[in-house]
């Protein structure tokens, strides 16, 4: 399963991946520091075999916010021919924050640093499912 | 040609003439000064609610109990003056037989007979009119005071002559000795130019479309005063729906509304810092809990790993959270310490000393970017302001400048002050990157925002630099184009 982490601070980053790679949860985990350096690499032609399944997405971020990623994404999903879950990732307890993010359809869920355990191991097996039933229906993903 | 002129009178028309004098409705009164005679006809007796003869026809009479004391002196002036003085109709008080002192006019007239000198005159009651005007007088004052009191002009404009006719008042209010005739376009003309066009569309519109107004502006009187006025008109129709007059007012509302003016920026002060602290709680909150979540999250990452060379790395991201967390709350700090700051007195600070103690410790930077920097603060060389912000403000844009120069080319920075009116201006330009204001306009003075991958970044210094303006009644304005350059403008004061 592809993973996908969007969010500029590197501890948070080493973090995530070490404990998905403790979990021996079987994912290749890519990252970006902002939201354009992963809108480049999404819709660069060369990367869409190896695009994720899911993306974790910050919302502070310089240079190109989460927000901004999330419009951006609205555009060139129709293009990218898979279907990416998009969680949103932050420390922001502000109310302000959630309650735009649970208005956005690309956004599953709105989810506080750092991430729990239990969290990360029901939405890895939610997109696992998911991805079974289409190779099931399809018999290729 | 008189009545009496150029007849010679029968005894008998003399006795007819005598009928008509006492039919008539007003009193004559006769007194020869020589043999000191007096006589009153029928009319004098009746005009004053007696029968003939009820009361003695005397001088005695007259000047103790019918003419009120006050009127006597006018009364005996009237009586000695010249007899070619054709003396104005005399207004005195006499006293009527049932209700009391009535107003009343007589005329005084001299001749002379072979018996000696003759004065002579009329009395009619003017009580009546004579109240009205006593009552009318006092009304015009009552509705004139009033006036003053509400600083209220009135005025009317005929919509087809264009004429004006304005109050005392009005002229009052444009502080115009001499009522002089003004045209419409004159009385526009003493608004402030940049509400002219309002109050001339406002009165047009009232002509045209019959639509009233009712306008707050403000106004230039003659001797130099800048007041704010109410402006209100009304249109006033034909028969056909047609705007024929305006009739309107201007009232000084000076005070009311620079007291409104002044409540409604400290509101707007409020909000803002209300909203200010708000997000400064939301961020504060935000940074805290980031990096403790971080620590958490490694901590236990660190129990569950067995690996040497994890628990190393691991460790290092420990040590750079902790850095991070000293480095967070001194941000704090410094915040809160605007606030408390406020309180410390402001002295006179001289721009070029802190602008040129500012360079000489940013001297290293500056020579590695071989920047030029040039100032000019002539125009306004110092300012009452808090030390300790003039120096952070300043430092903060110049290192910002450094900060944000272009690779392409050498940075070019420019300082200058200057003083209009009441407040004193700096301007702080570079010819760096730049910023997209469309995308980052509204977020450049935000706390923690940072818009280019530039490592020193930490959305700290204009956050900062903003507060400490605001906090001493200035405003910060920022223009900016991407590969240009960038330009500040800030009202310190």
């Amino acid at each position: 399963m592809g993973v996908c982490l969007i969010d500029d601070d590197q501890v948070y980053t080493f973090g995530f991946k070490k404990l998905i790679n403790l979990r021996g949860l079987n994912s290749r985990v890519i990252n970006f520091r902002d939201g354009s350096q992963a809108i480049t690499w999404l819709t660069n032609p060369h990367n869409s075999h190896n695009l994720p399944d899911v993306i974790f997405l910050d919302i502070n971020m310089p240079n190109m916010d989460g927000w901004d990623f999330i419009r951006e994404f609205a555009e060139i999903k129709s293009q990218l021919g898979k279907k990416i879950t998009i969680y949103m990732l932050s420390s922001s307890i502000d109310l302000n924050d959630i309650y735009r993010a649970k208005k956005i359809t690309d956004v599953a869920d709105y989810i506080f640093k750092p991430i729990n355990e239990y969290q990360l191991n029901s939405i890895f097996a939610n997109i696992q499912h998911g991805i079974d039933n289409r190779i099931f229906k399809n018999g290729t993903i | 040609m008189s009545f009496s002129e150029g007849h010679k009178f029968s005894e008998d028309s003399k006795q007819h003439l005598a009928q008509i004098i006492d039919n008539i409705n007003a009193g004559i009164w006769e007194y020869n000064i020589t043999t000191k005679n007096i006589k009153w006809s029928v009319g004098f007796y009746t005009v004053l609610g007696y029968e003939p003869d009820e009361i003695e026809c005397s001088n005695h009479t007259f000047f103790e109990h019918l003419l009120y004391h006050q009127d006597k002196p006018a009364f005996l002036t009237a009586l000695n003056s010249q007899p070619s003085n054709s003396t104005q109709p005399l207004q005195i008080r006499l006293l009527t037989k049932a209700s009391g002192y009535h107003w009343f006019e007589s005329t005084v007239k001299k001749y002379n007979d072979e018996t000696g000198q003759i004065i002579y005159g009329s009395i009619i009651n003017i009580n009546q009119y004579k109240q009205a005007q006593i009552q009318a007088a006092h009304n015009d004052l009552f509705y004139s005071e009033a006036l003053k009191i509400a600083k209220l002009g009135s005025w009317e404009l005929n919509a087809l002559t264009m004429g004006l006719s304005l109050s005392k008042q009005f002229y009052d209010i444009y502080e115009l000795q001499n009522q002089v005739r003004l045209s419409l376009d004159e009385v526009i003309s003493f608004f402030e130019p940049p509400h002219r066009p309002v109050i001339k569309n406002a009165i047009d519109n009232a002509i045209e479309y019959c639509q009233p107004y009712d306008l707050e502006l403000l106004f230039r009187s003659a001797k130099n005063n800048v007041i704010w006025v109410r402006a209100k008109g009304i249109p006033i129709i034909n028969d056909f729906g047609k705007c024929i007059t305006i009739r309107g007012i201007i009232q000084d509302i000076d005070n009311k509304k620079r007291k409104n003016l002044a409540l409604e920026s400290s509101l707007n002060l409020l909000t803002d810092q209300n909203r200010r602290l708000q997000n400064f709680a939301y961020i504060v909150s935000h940074n805290l809990r980031s990096h403790a979540g971080n620590l958490q999250f490694m901590v236990k990452l660190h129990d569950e790993t067995e690996l040497p060379d994890d628990k190393a790395e691991i460790l290092s991201h420990i040590k750079s959270i902790s850095d991070s967390l000293s480095a967070t709350i001194e941000h704090l700090n410094e915040i809160v310490q605007i606030q408390t700051e406020i309180t410390n007195e402001r002295t006179v600070v001289d721009f070029e000393t802190v602008f040129k103690n500012i360079i000489s410790a940013l001297k290293s930077n500056i020579d590695t970017l071989e920047a030029t920097i040039t100032y000019d603060f002539s125009r306004c060389p110092q300012i009452h302001y808090i030390p300790a912000y003039m120096e952070s403000i300043l430092q903060n844009l110049l290192t910002n400048a450094l900060k944000y120069s272009s690779l392409e080319r050498k940075p070019v920075i420019k300082c200058h002050t200057i003083k209009e009116r009441n407040h004193i201006y700096l301007f702080f330009e570079d010819n760096g990157i730049g910023i997209d204001m469309e995308r980052y306009g509204d977020k450049m003075f935000g706390m923690y925002k940072t818009f280019h991958q530039n490592p020193d970044a930490k959305g700290i210094g204009l956050f900062i630099t903003r507060n400490q303006i605001e906090a001493l009644g200035g405003t910060i304005k920022v223009d900016s184009t991407v590969n240009i350059g960038t330009k500040f403008t800030i009202r310190l004061v």
